[in-house]
This record gives C-alpha cells, sequence and structure tokens, in this order.
C-alpha cells in the first residue's frame, strides 16, 4: 500500500516540479550572463526530481511497482512460467524461438565434425595406411547412418501413430484450456487449495528473518492460475512421453550395432603401440552415439506437432489475457521463471530488491537483539569508566612502584597490598560508574574511518605546511610521498594484513595511508599558494614566523586543507570496503561480503545505502564547518 | 525537453533489451572449474577431448570460489560449474537459483578441506574447548564452513563463544602464520601446506573420515542448458566418468594434470589422493540415498534440486 501512495507522489511530484521548473524559467529574469555562477544558484525543485527518477528507476526494475499494484501476478506469472517450462524442451525442437530445427543443427555440426575428423585421419602420420582406410571406412558409415533416421519412408508406423497421438493431445488440451472451467475444479478442491495457498503466504521477502530470500508462492491463488498449472502438469508429461521416442527404426539399428562392433573388433585387436588409431577409433563411436542420442526425425513428420504446439502456445498467451501486459510493462528486464519445484525472479528482480523489501529487512537488522551475525548494525553497550582509565595509564606504573607483587599465603588468599592495587587500576580492573558507548557494525566501520582521518590529518597537514615553506623538507621528503601517493591504497591490503594483522590496527592504518598523502599534497599547496603580498605585508607589520604560520598561512591554506579533507573522506570509504572484505568480525564491508555469499541481496544494498548516507552525513558536516569557520573561502 | 524525453526512452528501452538476450543455441559450453583442485578430466580439458565428445567448443574459466561460479551460472555466463562445492550449490539453491545437481564429481575427507591450528596456540583436540573465545579464521558460505562446523561438534567446542572471522584460504593461512588467529579452516593445496607448515590439522584424516566428515563436490548446471542441451550435459558427465575410469586404473597423466591445475606434481598427487571419484553407480546411490542425499536433507535444502537422469549408466 505504501509503495502504491509513493509511487503516485514520485509521479506527482516529477510533473509538477517539471512544470515549477518551466514555468520559472519563463518568468526568471536573471541579470546573469553564461558562465556566472549565480546561474547555478537554488533549484530545490530539480533536486526533487533527480532523486524521484532514482528511486522511480529502483521501484521499477525491482518490480515493486508490479508488487504493489498487482500483488498477485508473481504468483500468476508462476503459473505461466511452469506452462514454458513444461514446453521448453519441446519448443526447442522447432524453429520457434531458434532460427532452424534443432535436428538440421544437430546433422549440420555432426557433418562438420565428421569431416574435421575424417581429415584429421588423414593428416595423421603415425598410424598405418590400412588403418587409415579402415577409420575413413568407419566414418563414411557413420555418416550414411544420418539418412536412415531422416527418411520419410523409414520411420516406423508404431512412432507415427505415437507422434499422432501426442499431437492429439496437444490439440485436445488447447481445446480445453480455452474452456472457462478447466480443468474443472470441484468446490471441494477449491477451498483446499485456497486455504494451502494462504498458508504459502505472500509474494515478497520475509521481514521476519534475515536469512530468507525471496519467495514467490507456488500454489495458484487465483482461477487463471489454476488454468496455466493444471495445463502444465499435462503438457510435463506429453513431453516426457515424446522424449522417450526413439526415432531408431530396424535399419538405423542395425546401421549402429554394425558401427559400434566394427569399432570394438577393431580396438581390441590394436595394441598398445597404436593408441591413436584407438583413439581415433573412439572418437569416430562418439559420434555415432550423438547422432543415436538427438532426436533426429523426417523433416516433414512432426509438422503437425510444431503446429499443435504453436497453436497452443498461441492459445495460452491469449488466455493469459491483462497479465501479458503486467508482464511485459510491468517486469522489465526479466520475468518470474519457474524451475523445477519452485518460482524465481529472474532478471533485474534478483539482484535489485524491491524498496518495501529493504525497507522491512533494514528495519529487522536494525533491532539490536537481531542484528547481522549476532552483532547489531548500530546500538550502545553500557562501559564502566574505569576501561578508558586502563586503557589511557600505562600498565608499568605499577611495576615501578617499590616492592612485590602479593604472593598467596598459607590459608590460600591474597592479600591485596598497595602495588596491585595501582595495577588494577593501570589495567583498569575496578568499577566506577557505567557509560553508553555506541556499538555495533555501522559504528565500527565509522570509527576506522574517523580514525584514519584524523590521523591523516594530524599528521599529514603539519608535515605539509611545512613541505610547502622550507626547502629541506620538501627535497627531504618529496621523493617518499610521490612515490607512496601513486599507489592504490589497495596494493598495500595485502601486505598490510601480513605486517600488522588482521585487528583494527591494519585497517586504520591503511586508512591513515590514504588520508595522509592527501592531506600533505593539499596543504602543501594551501602553504605555497599563499599571496606574497600578504606575507610581506605582515612582515612589514612586525608579525613573527609563528605569527604569519598561525594567522597568514594557515588560515590562506585552509580552504585547500578542507577541500583535502573531503576528497580523503570519499576515499577512506572506498578503501573501508575492501580493508573489511579481507578479514572482518565487524564492519559494513564485513556484513557486504558475508551476504554476497548467501545471496541477500536485500543487505547487499542495505550496505550500499548505509555507505551512501554515511559518505553524505560526513561531507553536508564537512560543508557546513567550511561554511561557518572559514567564510573567506573563494574571496581571496 | 523532447531530448532529454527521448533518451531516457532510449535508454530504458536498450537495458530492457540488452537483459533479456540470453545465449540460445549452444554453439560453445562454458565450464567453470577450480584451480589447485586435480581431476582427472582435467586431462580431456588439455587434450581438447571435450570439445570432440560435445562436438562443440568447450570454454574453461577458473573460478576461486563456488559462489562466485553461482552468480555467473544465474548471469549467464557459465553454463556447467564442474565440482562446485555442495555448500554454495545448496545456499544457492535455497536463494530459488535455477540451478541442478547432475553428478557427483568427488566425495574427499578432509584432505582437501581441514581446520588447521597453529603450533604456538597449543590447542590441539584435546583441549579444543581452548578455541572458545579466540579467533578462527573461515571462509564463509563454503565447504570449509561445514567442515568447521562439523569439527566442532566433534572435538566439543562451542562455535558461538569464538570469534570466527571472515577469511579467504589464502588470506586465513597468512594469518595462521603470522599469528593473529589460532585456527584457520582452508582448502586448497597450497594455502593448507602453508598453514601445515606453522600448525597441524584439528583432526587428522583419518579421524575426520571416522566421524563422518565428508565433503562433497558436485557437477551443477543450468536449467536451461539443461533443458536446452539435454545431449551435451550427458556427454560431459560421461566423459568425465571415462576420466575418472582412466584415473583409477593408473593410466591418467598426472603431469597433465598437475600443470592443468598449476600445483606441483607431488602435492597434485597427495590432494587427488584424498578424493574418491564415484562410478555411476555409486554416484546414483549416493544422490539418491547415500551421502549426498543425507547431506541435503541435513541442509534443509528444497527439493528438486537433484536430477540422476544424465549419469551414463
Amino acid at each position: 500500500m505504501l509503495t502504491r501512495i509513493v509511487t503516485f507522489l514520485i509521479f506527482f511530484a516529477i510533473i509538477g516540479c517539471i512544470l515549477y521548473g518551466k514555468k520559472l524559467i519563463k518568468t526568471e529574469k536573471v541579470d546573469a550572463v553564461f558562465g556566472n555562477p549565480e546561474r547555478a544558484k537554488g533549484g530545490t525543485h530539480w533536486i526533487i526530481v533527480g532523486s524521484s527518477v532514482i528511486l522511480l528507476v529502483w521501484l521499477y526494475y525491482s518490480w515493486d511497482i508490479a508488487k504493489s499494484f498487482y500483488p498477485k501476478s508473481a504468483n500468476e506469472l508462476c503459473q505461466v512460467g511452469k506452462v514454458n517450462d513444461s514446453l521448453l524442451s519441446l519448443k526447442y525442437l522447432f524453429p520457434i524461438e531458434e532460427r532452424q530445427f534443432k535436428s538440421t543443427f544437430v546433422i549440420k555440426s555432426e557433418n562438420k565434425n565428421i569431416n574435421k575428423l575424417a581429415k584429421e585421419i588423414k593428416n595423421t602420420s603415425s598410424i598405418r595406411d590400412q588403418d587409415k582406410n579402415k577409420l575413413l571406412r568407419l566414418i563414411v558409415k557413420t555418416k550414411n547412418t544420418i539418412p536412415l533416421l531422416t527418411n520419410e519412408k523409414l520411420l516406423e508406423n508404431e512412432n507415427k501413430i505415437k507422434i499422432n497421438e501426442l499431437t492429439n493431445k496437444i490439440n485436445q488440451l488447447t481445446k480445453e484450456f480455452q474452456k472457462i472451467n478447466y480443468p474443472g475444479e470441484t468446490a471441494e478442491e477449491e477451498s483446499k487449495r485456497i486455504e494451502e495457498a494462504k498458508k504459502e503466504g505472500e509474494w515478497g521477502a520475509s521481514g521476519t528473518a534475515v536469512e530468507q530470500t525471496v519467495e514467490i508462492p507456488i500454489i495458484p491463488k487465483t482461477k487463471k492460475g489454476l488454468k496455466f498449472e493444471a495445463a502444465a502438469k499435462e503438457l510435463k508429461i506429453i513431453s516426457d512421453e515424446f522424449f522417450k521416442l526413439r526415432n531408431h527404426n530396424p535399419k538405423y539399428k542395425n546401421a549402429f550395432k554394425e558401427i559400434k562392433d566394427e569399432i570394438k573388433k577393431y580396438r581390441s585387436e590394436l595394441d598398445d603401440t597404436q593408441e591413436i588409431a584407438s583413439a581415433l577409433a573412439k572418437d569416430v563411436l562418439k559420434i555415432a552415439r550423438r547422432i543415436e542420442y538427438a532426436s533426429i526425425f523426417p523433416p516433414q513428420t512432426l509438422d503437425g506437432l510444431q503446429k499443435s504446439i504453436l497453436k497452443f502456445d498461441q492459445v495460452q498467451k491469449k488466455e493469459q489475457g491483462h497479465l501479458r501486459y503486467v508482464d511485459i510493462l510491468l517486469f522489465p528486464s526479466g520475468t518470474i521463471v519457474s524451475s523445477g519445484p519452485s518460482c524465481s525472479e529472474q532478471g533485474s528482480g534478483r539482484w535489485l530488491p524491491k524498496p518495501s523489501d529493504t525497507l522491512n529487512k533494514f528495519i529487522l537488522l536494525l533491532k539490536p537483539s537481531v542484528g547481522f551475525k549476532n552483532i547489531p548494525l548500530i546500538w550502545y553497550e553500557m562501559m564502566d569508566v574505569s576501561q578508558i582509565i586502563g586503557f589511557i595509564l600505562p600498565d608499568w606504573i605499577a611495576d615501578i612502584i617499590p616492592g612485590k607483587y602479593p604472593v598467596h599465603n598459607d590459608a590460600g588468599k591474597v592479600e591485596p597490598n598497595f602495588k596491585s592495587k595501582v595495577l588494577n587500576i593501570a589495567t583498569g580492573e575496578f568499577k566506577l560508574f557505567k557509560i553508553p558507548i555506541p556499538s555495533g557494525h555501522i559504528w565500527d566501520s565509522f570509527l576506522r574511518v574517523f580514525l584514519g582521518l584524523v590521523l591523516g590529518i594530524i599528521f599529514g597537514v603539519p608535515l605539509g605546511l611545512f613541505m610547502g615553506l622550507n626547502r629541506f623538507a620538501k627535497g627531504f621528503f618529496d621523493p617518499l610521498i610521490e612515490l607512496y601517493r601513486p599507489v592504490p591504497p589497495l596494493a598495500w591490503a595485502p601486505l598490510i594484513i601480513s605486517v600488522l594483522g588482521i585487528d583494527n590496527v591494519g585497517k586504520i592504518f591503511l586508512l591513515f595511508m590514504v588520508s595522509f598523502s592527501i592531506m600533505i599534497i593539499s596543504a602543501r599547496a594551501g602553504a605555497s599558494g599563499t599571496q606574497l603580498s600578504k606575507i610581506h605585508a605582515s612582515h612589514s607589520l612586525g608579525a613573527s614566523r609563528w605569527q604569519i604560520l598561525r594567522y597568514v598561512i594557515f588560515p590562506n591554506s585552509l580552504p585547500e586543507i578542507l577541500t583535502g579533507v573531503r576528497v580523503a573522506i570519499g576515499m577512506c570509504w572506498g578503501t573501508l570496503v575492501a580493508a573489511e572484505f579481507l578479514a572482518g568480525t565487524t564492519g559494513i564491508g564485513f556484513v557486504e561480503n558475508v551476504a554476497k555469499k548467501y545471496f541477500q541481496y536485500e543487505v547487499i544494498w542495505i550496505t550500499i545505502f548505509v555507505m551512501g548516507m554515511l559518505g553524505l552525513l560526513f561531507d553536508v558536516t564537512l560543508r557546513k564547518i567550511i561554511d561557518k569557520t572559514i567564510p573567506w573561502r573563494g574571496k581571496g | 525537453m523532447k531530448k532529454i524525453l527521448s533518451f531516457i526512452l532510449g535508454c530504458i528501452v536498450a537495458l530492457n533489451l540488452s537483459m533479456s538476450v540470453a545465449n540460445s543455441a549452444a554453439n560453445e559450453v562454458r565450464v567453470a572449474f577450480f584451480l589447485e583442485w586435480p581431476t582427472p578430466n582435467q586431462e580431456d580439458k588439455v587434450k581438447k577431448l571435450f570439445d570432440k565428445a560435445l562436438g562443440v567448443p568447450v570454454k574453461w574459466t577458473n573460478f576461486s570460489n563456488g559462489g562466485a561460479m553461482t552468480d555467473a551460472m544465474l548471469a549467464g555466463d557459465i553454463d556447467i560449474s564442474y565440482s562446485q562445492g555442495l555448500v554454495p550449490f545448496i545456499n544457492a539453491v535455497k536463494s530459488k537459483a535455477p540451478l541442478k545437481l547432475v553428478d557427483i564429481a568427488m566425495e574427499y575427507g578432509m584432505g582437501g578441506t581441514t581446520c588447521v591450528t597453529s603450533n604456538a596456540s597449543g590447542i590441539t583436540k584435546a583441549n579444543a574447548s581452548e578455541l572458545e573465545g579466540k579467533k578462527v579464521a573461515v571462509p564463509l558460505g563454503t565447504m570449509a564452513e561445514y567442515v568447521f562446523d562439523e569439527s566442532m561438534k566433534v572435538v566439543g567446542a562451542d562455535r558461538g563463544k569464538m570469534d570466527v572471522i571472515q577469511m579467504d584460504p589464502e588470506e586465513g593461512a597468512a594469518a595462521l602464520v603470522s599469528g593473529d588467529v589460532v585456527m584457520a579452516c582452508l582448502f586448497g593445496g597450497n594455502s593448507i601446506k602453508a598453514a601445515t607448515a606453522v600448525g597441524s590439522r584439528l583432526l587428522t584424516v583419518q579421524e575426520a573420515r571416522d566421524a563422518g566428515i565428508l565433503g562433497i563436490d558436485i557437477t551443477s548446471v543450468t536449467d536451461k542448458f539443461m533443458k536446452e542441451n539435454p545431449g551435451m550435459l550427458r556427454t560431459f558427465i560421461e566423459v568425465t566418468h571415462e576420466a575418472n575410469a582412466r584415473y583409477a586404473s593408473g593410466k591418467s597423466d598426472l603431469n597433465v594434470i598437475a600443470k592443468d591445475a598449476e600445483m606441483k606434481l607431488a602435492d597434485m598427487k597427495e590432494t587427488i589422493g584424498g578424493f574418491k571419484f564415484l562410478t555411476p553407480a555409486e554416484t546414483k546411490k549416493s544422490m539418491e540415498s547415500g551421502n549426498l542425499d543425507g547431506f541435503l536433507k541435513g541442509m534443509g535444502t528444497p527439493d528438486g534440486a537433484v536430477d540422476t537422469s544424465f549419469l551414463p549408466l
């Protein structure tokens, strides 16, 4: 229901905003000439159009529109899919969806293979001439079996009758199929079917478990669906019966047996030194057996069957009625396909989950009790402040206090002394008060990016400024930085796992490497880009070196530095996911990587959106900071 | 405005068309396989005997894990996956992928897939409960995860209490060497070799076999290919079983197989020695009521994923 409303809203939003935009262009008097940045200002309505189009494309290609407007269509299409599934093997024999008969194709390709093999035999120098002649004779014999299969006169009466029978069956089915009450279900059966169909549930991903993927109910819910299901069952029987038929008339059987025996005899006579001849003989036999297995019939024999199948196909398309248009229009780039006992979405609907399903799954994942692999996406934990103190205080403080650590006494008790009490404080083993600390996959990823970025800024910006101002620093660090900067950060990844391990240290270091070089470059560019006149002015006003650095050069390079931070954030996110792919127990990248292994497309898309949103959040925050802290940007 | 609209419409039409085009008549058969996973039919692969037997060119593509094979099959780039692990296949079928299991490539003990604990940690089968609270590397969603689960049941350790880290075998081996994890579950000859250099198997091959831990690799095929080219599929399986029979009688050219698997001959011999290639009759039995059937049922696989009609009996 929600999807329907959203779809309508999007439509109206797009149309309204486009109309508004057009009107604005007509009425608005802009003094700005082309090239003036003023012309690009404003335009919230275009933002709405842009995001609406993205949403609409998503709704459309994930087949969510089909699901919300025609919730039963998937179930009905599943039944149609069953019919197609039953017909597939039969259809493939005829030029219905192919260009030629399967028989024609097989004969063509086998003739080619026979010629190729004959050539190979002729060109093989390591076998005796008598073997060559023998093999070539066998090949000719094999080739001569084909006409035995394609000759109308040789077709057995039994087979003729059977084919006619099957044709009639399909024709009969076609007739029955058009009747309204086909397949004649009793009221009792109907209520039972509807009962079972209800139990199966609706089309869509489950909102109660992460593992379950998209389900399409397979028991027909509607009369139309039932019709197709019944027809599919009958067609399957017909198809199976047909493929049991073998156009092996006595003459062919004899010829084939002769070839088989001859090759067997010939191969048994050969000794170990003539392996090549033996292998070639085997190849001949393989071709003969392929011809035997293929359903080759005389060209006109199956005409009746082909016509009846075509007729049925037409009828079943007609019987689909409006479902056909739903299929074409609302199931773009794919459709519901039936295979064996289940139906599935094949096409864009498979890998592009529906927005409604994705939202449900996201809400489910957000529940701290569910999460992903027992870790919530984002939640909080209560942590004792003592642990923070323990983390900050180094443990050796206790070691340097004079005295010894307590030893257990005769009574088997350990009496703590001052030294051991200090150790407890240094390691955080005491109770203070608890504070909530965020935790979960999103928080872990966020923290890694944040730490990598902050470290990059702390080390990169001073070094960059230094390099922009000092000849020694520039000369000394330049080769190093320039060598490592162009290396894609992921190139370090395998090495970092070996050196720094799989914990956070390695991942944060990887991100630090990314942000570090970007920060150096931008700080350096900012420092060396300061206008000389400003520096001269401050010198003449009597500013010290520190003052010039603090009040002239640093503010001047801030715009460059903050742009660098924005770039670094983007790069860090990109690297983070790959780093978490390598080894991990938490993090968005880990979630995505594991979801991929279990084909949980909803979860994959959720991670993609979360990353997009977090990246956006970072960026928007920075933009705000930039606007607040450096209003002089672009005006120096 | 009109230009923009027509451009968008054009894009949509193009997208719809490009996605619905799939390969129709099989002018080549595309097969997925593993490196470092030697099988007798690789001799036929190198000598182009498959091409001859099927009558069309056979294109072989190597993959690093079975999940990727499924992805490629669903995208229409692969027709047959040879020696796909059973676990990735089950995951795919559970998510309703139109795939069928048509043959068993091989059964193997823990020779090819195993968990290795580092010597430095001092953890062995006897004190395996010490694994709890420590880090272990497991390639999730593969046969190695199954082996991990089963091994933990055997040694009586609780998986839930361990810190399971998702790592592919090569990285798992590296992490075991560097001491980041105390145990790594892996597959592939080279990875196991690297891991056993600093550690030892938690369960020996024999112990694993006694405990009934057994890996099964299968041949899976897309529904579409199966329906359209039953003859080719049959021939493919037949040639594979012929190669297995040849290997059983000791007539395989092991050098060729080792080279194609990108392994040293000695390593290759050790790996392939741990494989059990079933005869068609044994395969059918395993698929209908034996090991494979039990495995599928144990993992809650939906019915109808197995088709025995292509076995050369």
